[in-house]
Order: C-alpha cells, then structure tokens, then sequence
C-alpha cells in the first residue's frame, strides 16, 4: 500500500471502509478471486487423477525399495511404515492432507522429502521455461510484425516456411539435430548439462539447446496465429483506418495499434500452450540431462514413485494455473474494459 | 470482442485437460539337435584387446552412465541399502576399493585382502586382510570393522543382503543378526566366516555382492546413514566429493590408497555422469563431454561408435534365456516347451538384429565364466518340421503366449519382438509385456508365481553360483524362476558347495542337460554390453577385457589412465 494512501487512511477512519469497497469491488481482484477458486477444484481433480493412475499401475513400492528379494515379512513391515497398507480413499486423504500442511510426504526411491526434491530440481526447470517463454514470444512477435507489414512479401514467405517445419517437428526430433548441429559439429553448446553452474553464461550455454527444441513449434504458432491477427486489424478494422487517417506513422500503426490489439489472442495461445510447453520439459529436460523435474518426473513414474509423482504434478498445476491467472491479468492491462467491469456486464 | 471471452473461458476449461493430458503423455513413457558335450575347467578368452597408449599419471576423465541401468543410484552408496545391485559397482569400486577384485581371463586380484583359505569342508573361510591400509578419513581398516560391515550386511533387509547361509540369533527371522560364532576376529588382519552349509563358491560370490565393499565404521557413525551415503568414505582408490543422485558424482584421487607409493590412481579426478541413454551418450563423446561410456548395447550405436572410438566387447558370462513357467498352461506340458525350443531359429536374429556381436549358448555359461560349455548334449535345435507338429499336438496354436522381458534392456526388447514374429509363422499368438522393474517383479510374484508363463532373462554370472546366476532362474527357492524341480535344486547345490572346478564344472554341465532334457528354457546368446571410450583411454575393462561380473564387468578404476597425446 503506498504511503500517501496509508496516511490518509489514519486521518480518515470512513475512508478506510470506503478503500476496502473499491478493493473488494474491483473487478480485476474479482477476477483473480474467481479464478483462484475455480483453480481448487482443478487441483483437486488433477491431483486425484494422477493418484488413480498410479495406483493402476503394477508394481508394489515396498518390493521396489527393498528390492528382488525382500522378505514378505520386510515388505509387509515396510508397506505399513509407508501407509502403503491404508485403503485407496485412506491413502488419498491422507497425502492430501499433508499437502495441505506444506508436506508432499517422503520419495520412495531416495527416502528423502518431495519438498527438497522439487526444490533441488525446480530451478532448473524454472529458468528453462523461462528462457524458452521469453525467447519464443520476443523471436515470435518480431518476425509476426515483419511478416505482417508486407503480406505475401518475402520475409512473410520465408517466415511461412520456417513456421512450417517448427509446426511439423516434434520437440525430442528437434533436439536430436540441434545436438547434431550445434554440440557435434560446431561445438557451440553441450549436449549434456548436469548442472548449469554458478556462471550465467554457464547455464544460458546450458539451457539454450533445450530451450531451442521446446521453443521452436512454440515460435512457429506464435508467429503464424500472431500475424494472421495483425494482418486482419490492418485490413479491416476501422481504428487502424482511423490513425492512418489521422497521419500515424504506418510503423507505428502497426506496432501500437494492430500488433497491441493482437496481443489478445497471442496471450490466449501462450496460456493454453502451458501444458504442452510442460509436457516438453519432461521429454526434453532428459535428452540434455537436465537436472530439472522434468526429468524427475519421467524417473519417478519408470519407478512408481507415487509421492515424487504427485508433489511434481501439483507443481507442474500450480504453474499452468498461476501461468493463466497471469493471462488473465494481462487482459485487464491490455484492455480497459475488462479492468472496470464494463466487458463483465 | 466476445471471441476473446470465449477464448479465454476456454482455456480455463482447457486447463485440467492439459494437465491430465501431461501426465498420461508421461505414463505412457513408463509402460513392458543335440551336439557333443564340451567343458572346461577354466575361463575361456575371446575378445582381442585394444591397442593401449603408454601409461600416464594425471588427468581427469568423464564417465557417461546410463539411465535406468549405472546411471541410477537414488539411496547414495551405503551397500548395506544398495537396491541397485551390481549396476552402480563402478561408484562403489572407485570409492571402496573390493577385497577381492576379478581380473583380466579371471584371475583373481588381491586388493584389500591378501589371500583366503577354506577349511571345515568349505564351511569355514577365512580372510587375511591387507595391513596397513587406511580409509580416508585417516581411520585403519581391520578385521574388527570388517565384521562390523559383514553384519550390517548380513542383517539388511533389501536384496543386497548378503546371501550367506549362516546361523541367526532368531533362526525364523532371515535378518536377524547371526550368531556369535558366525564372523569371528582372528587378530587384525584376519578374519573368519563359519557357514551353515558348504560354499566352494564363497570368493567368486564375493565380485557382485556387498561384502566385498568394506565402509568406514568411523566415518558412517559420524555421518549418520543418510549422509554418509551420499558422501561415503571408504578405502578405495577415489574419495567423493561431490554427489548429486542419479545425476553427478565428482571424485578424487585418494591420496592414503594403499598403492599410492606406486603411482595409483593414475586419475587425478573422475566424474560421472547420467545421461538418458546410448544415443546421448554417443553424442556427448562426440562433442567431447566424455571419454568413457560404460554398459553401450544399442546395436546401429555400436557400430557407429567403432568409427570413432575404442569398443570393447567384453567377456560374456550371462546368456539370455526364455524362462518357461512350468507350473502353469501351457508350458506346464513338456511337448508344448519343446515346440518352443523346436520353433526358435536364433541364428537369423542374431546376425540380422545383433550382427553377430555375441556368441550363441545353449547354457547359462557364458564365455567370460567359469565352467563355460559352448554346446549342451541333447538341446533342441531349430526343427520347423517337428515344431510344426509339436505346436498342434500341444495345442500352441489354439493359445496366445505372454512372452515379457525388462523395460530397461533394448537386447531384450528387440529379441522378444523378434521371437514373437518367427512364433507367428507357426500360427502361435504372443503377446509381449515390457516391464519396469518394480512391474517385472510383480508380475514374477504375483497370484504365487502362477501369472506368467514366459520370460526373457538373463541367467548366469562369471561364477554360476553367484548373483543373478543358474539358481536365480532355475532353483525351486527362487521366486523368480519357473522350474520347480527337486533333482535339478541338488545338482546345483552340489556344485556350488565345491571349491574345485574339477568337481564343479561338470556338474554345472550335468545341471545344463537336465534343463535341456526337460525343455526348461532355450538359451540364446551370451550378452555382455560394450565399454566405449576415446583414443588415449586405457584400463582394465575399457581396453582389456574383462568377465562380466554379472552383466557387466567391473572396471578397476585405479589402473585406468588417459592418455590423449599417446606418447
């Protein structure tokens, strides 16, 4: 709260109710309330389903653990200690509650806690969605910008056909020619990373290939979908027609006016492209020998690992549902109407 | 305008779609003529060795292991809870050093101990321990922390648990701690081990199990368990610096090995590696981010590599077979295990998908082990004609085979995928199962041992009677064997309780035939995986070859050295 505010709050006793009125009646926080609560839901759902899944597949964790040739009696004492021998429901309620108090339960691989797992291999993760958001989206709206100034052009031709081979190659393909190109024979980047150091450029050397191969089907949707938009603002609408009018600059009508307008529809695609992009991060993270969840995840399910399992699928829910929040605010920004109710009524 | 609100009311709808679409994209990633007798009492040599660089002392070296196999050690190393049996002994070595290690055409090598005698009609063995040597953390190892480490392992509860038959304080609990008279302390350097029943095998026993790993009884009390399993201390040739599991491992020369005074290590720093598998390991040695790839078994790769690196095919000692269960339909009737014996032609597989890389078996020796027996009287052949009729008199034809085999393995993937098309043209059905480990050993276990009916498998270890060898496949006690059959559980314990070859060499040969005789399980090849490693890297294991230990063979990490230049 900003200072000014807070010192006319302790001058005026009614207008503190008065600020906590218009904090509660914004229809952005309204918004977020909203989405926050439908997010619990979809929590609880993903969370369950993957206990369902899991729990379908063969294989009892205590004989993992022990390993080949434990004792009955060994797994049975083990089974019990793991809660192993509850009921289905019993089980569930109880991870959930756990989750609920901040603790995902212990790893059956490694004994160690899910919450230090994660938090061991979620920065890794992190900086690499990060990179591959930022460089696809940034690459993305330049070459949909310069694409769209001159329909049909020639860099909107060329931008069509890289587009097209970055929709038609499946990320884990990529990576292998990536690696080929890049690791083998140029020597630019590793082919694998099993830790990004403590050097920046270390970890951007690192985590450039891996974004490169997750990023490049992203590129080519962003570019395609965002220029498409543009290109439709510039022909049809009439505010575009307007500024022209006025004597905008035709740069500045296209950077200001149509590509802003678009960015509607480039941040509904990147929201729905969450799950995929964190689908990619597991198959991509152990090409490269990421130490990222990813990874993790990929191990963890090869070895029924059924709390890693899940604390890294909440993880991953939470992202893609903080991911659309963040979408969702971003309209407000983008869009006044949103931000004062109008469009909600 | 409204397109938008739809957009986004969409996605929200999309959100738990996704997720539930991630997850199920990465459970999918987790899903399953009879010839003339020969016998040897000693250990064959096939493979040729490489061309080795003088020796130089420094350097550093990366090592690529594999995920799903070494490149795996999510409990740390603590052989006490070692789960991963002896996929991670190149950690383990490097950082313990072994009592005894397996040397080039099987010779025994003396590290930590000095020498072993049985006694007591091989019930008793004891083991003089080397004087003088140190763990790193400066702490002497002696006989009084050797049974200190002999009965952590006697007394674990997971599959590393030392397999020795020996007298327990609460004979009904296998993990009780044995009895006083089980591990005596002679004087330091010497130390006893008295068993319940006689074990010729007991040294041979030793390369792949945890005994031969002694740890720091100082160190771990210090540490506690946890700790000092991911930063361990031991008396090897390597000292751990640091360890990110199944990531990682960074190491140094040990500066208190006891062959320090003689220049060992020749290493200055090892570091391994997990990468995904043989492609990215193949690719990394490429680009030059390792020298060393340990366990390569991807056939194209292996062929690719040779054009680049050193491979070297090691010693076999674990034959692949096709385990039948016979105590469920169909292969509980002899003529419908011997139509599958008389069904199989190996030889187009082998040199069609394996380019002949490995040697065809008839039994669970292999050419890196003791007691290897190329061919096995009275073993079935390829016979289409007699398959033919044995399939219709058994009624194959009419039934679908569960043929499965371990997730992990490519070899084992490829053949049984291989086996089910040559079945086909018999009009046999199959159905192939590909396991993950935990689900393999479910499906071994479950409904007691009777929910299977065909397996492929591994059976064999340089000693027989050793880890995953003969008895793990074929002995009535075993749940991971199909056969129940008290006259084969006697020869095989006859043969191990042997310490002369002379003896037990032909009764392996016996155990052999009567698996044959009785269409047990067909044996195909001899497999042991590739070590592939850069010019200029030399060492037991990467240019000589060594006998699988069990699969794999066991690398003597402080004669390894790297030598690029070659001068």
């Amino acid at each position: 709260m900003a200072l000014a505010q807070q010192v006319q709050l302790q001058r005026e006793p009614g207008a503190r109710t008065d600020f906590a009125r218009r904090v509660t009646g914004s229809p952005a926080l309204q918004l977020v309330g909203r989405r926050l609560l439908t997010a619990i839901p979809v929590l609880l759902g993903v969370t369950f389903l993957t206990f369902v899944v899991m729990n379908l597949i063969p294989g009892n964790p205590a004989q993992l653990i022990l390993g080949i040739n434990a004792s009955p009696s060994a797994i049975a004492k083990l089974d019990a200690q793991l809660g192993l021998n509850h009921p289905f429901w019993d089980r569930y309620w109880i991870w959930l509650d756990g989750l609920l108090h901040g603790n995902l339960g212990i790893a059956y691989s490694n004994q160690q806690s899910v919450n230090s797992d994660i938090a061991q291999f979620l920065p890794t993760t992190c900086w690499l969605l990060l990179y591959t958001l930022v460089a696809s989206l940034t690459l993305g709206i330049i070459v949909a910008v310069l694409a769209a100034r001159k329909p049909n052009g020639i860099f909107d031709r060329i931008s069509l056909a890289v587009s097209m081979i970055g929709l038609s190659v499946a990320p884990y393909a990529l990576a292998l020619v990536l690696i080929y190109v890049f690791s083998v024979r140029l020597g630019w980047f590793p082919t694998i990373s099993n830790s990004l150091g403590d050097n920046p450029l270390t970890a951007i050397r690192a985590l450039t290939l891996p974004a490169a191969a997750i990023g490049f089907p992203l590129f080519a949707i962003y570019t395609r979908l965002l220029r498409a938009d543009i290109v439709e603002q510039m022909q049809r609408e009439d505010y575009i027609v307007t500024a022209k009018a006025k004597g905008v600059s035709p740069w500045r009508v296209l950077v200001r006016h149509a590509t802003r307008n678009s960015l509607f529809t480039l941040i509904t695609l990147v929201a729905l492209n969450l799950g995929t992009l964190i689908g990619a991060v597991a198959i991509i993270e152990p090409i490269f020998s990421l130490p990222g969840i990813g990874a993790e995840l990929i191990s963890a399910i090869n070895i029924n690992d059924l709390p890693l399992i899940e604390g890294i699928v909440v993880v991953f829910a939470l992202v893609t549902v903080a991911g659309n929040l963040l979408a969702d605010l971003l309209y407000t920004v983008l869009d006044p109407r949103i931000r004062y109710g109008r469009a909600a009524s | 305008m409204p397109v938008r609100f739809r957009l986004m009311s969409m996605r929200t709808a999309c959100l738990a779609g996704a997720a539930a679409l991630v997850l199920t994209a990465a459970a999918a990633c987790s899903s399953g003529g009879g010839s003339s007798a020969s016998s040897s009492p000693s250990v064959q040599t096939s493979n040729s060795s490489i061309k080795a660089p003088p020796a130089k002392a420094g350097g550093a070296l990366t090592v690529l292991e594999g995920k799903g196999f070494s490149g795996d050690w999510p409990l740390g190393f603590d052989p006490a809870t070692n789960t991963t049996g002896s996929a991670d002994q190149d950690y383990y070595n490097a950082v313990y050093g072994q009592l005894f290690e397996l040397g080039d055409n099987g010779k025994l090598i003396y590290d930590l101990a000095t020498g072993y005698q049985y006694s007591n009609g091989n019930k008793t063995v004891t083991i003089d321990l080397r004087p003088g040597v140190k763990f790193s953390d400066g702490t002497p190892l002696t006989a009084d922390v050797v049974k200190w480490n002999w009965t952590r392992d006697l007394e674990s509860s997971c599959t590393c648990a030392a397999e020795w038959v020996v007298a327990r304080t609460n004979p009904k609990v296998t993990t009780s701690a044995p009895a006083a008279s089980v591990i005596k302390v002679i004087n330091p350097t010497t130390i006893q081990v008295n068993l319940a029943i006689p074990d010729g095998a007991f040294i041979n026993q030793m390369f792949d199990s945890i005994p031969n790993w002694i740890i720091s009884e100082n160190s771990f009390n210090k540490m506690g368990e946890k700790a000092f399993a991911q930063l361990p201390v031991g008396a090897g040739p390597f000292i751990m610096v640091s360890d990110s599991y199944s990531n990682q491992i960074v190491m140094k020369k040990n500066p208190t090995y006891w062959q320090a005074p003689q220049g060992l290590p020749y290493l200055d720093n090892l570091t391994f590696k997990s990468v995904s598998g043989d492609e990215a390991a193949y690719e990394a040695m490429l680009a030059g981010e390792g020298q060393v790839y340990t366990d390569m078994s991807t056939p194209q790769l292996l062929t690719e590599s040779q054009q680049h690196f050193d491979v070297l095919n090691q010693l076999g000692t674990s034959p692949y077979d096709l385990q039948l269960n016979t105590a469920v339909a169909p292969f509980n009737n002899p003529k419908a295990r011997q139509a599958i014996y008389a069904m199989t032609n190996f030889a187009p597989i082998l040199q069609n998908i394996f380019k002949n890389a490995y040697p065809v078996v008839q039994g669970f020796t292999g050419p890196g082990g003791i007691c290897y027996q190329a061919s096995v009287p009275g073993y079935q052949g390829y016979n289409a004609t007699l398959a033919k009729q044995l399939v219709q008199q058994s009624g194959l034809d009419k039934a679908t085979i569960d043929l499965g085999t371990i997730s992990s393995s490519p070899v084992a993937a490829e053949t049984t995928q291989a086996l089910a098309q040559e079945w086909s043209a018999f009009g046999v059905k199959t159905t192939l199962h590909s396991y993950a480990l935990n689900a393999l050993i479910q499906a071994f276990t479950a409904n007691a041992g009777k929910s299977w009916q065909a397996m492929i498998q591994t059976a064999g270890a340089y000693d027989p009677a050793g880890g995953v060898g003969v008895g793990f496949r074929f002995n009535s006690t075993s749940p991971f064997s199909g056969v129940h059959d008290p006259k084969l559980d006697t020869i095989l314990s006859q043969a191990a309780a042997s310490s002369s070859l002379s003896v037990r060499c032909p009764l392996y040969n016996q155990a052999a035939a009567y698996i044959a005789k009785n269409y047990y399980g067909p044996f195909y090849f001899s497999f042991a995986p590739a070590n592939v490693s850069v010019k200029g890297v030399a060492g037991p294991g990467l240019t000589t070859p060594l006998p699988a230990v069990s699969v794999t063979p066991a690398i003597l990490w402080e004669d390894v050295y790297y030598n690029p230049s070659g001068s």
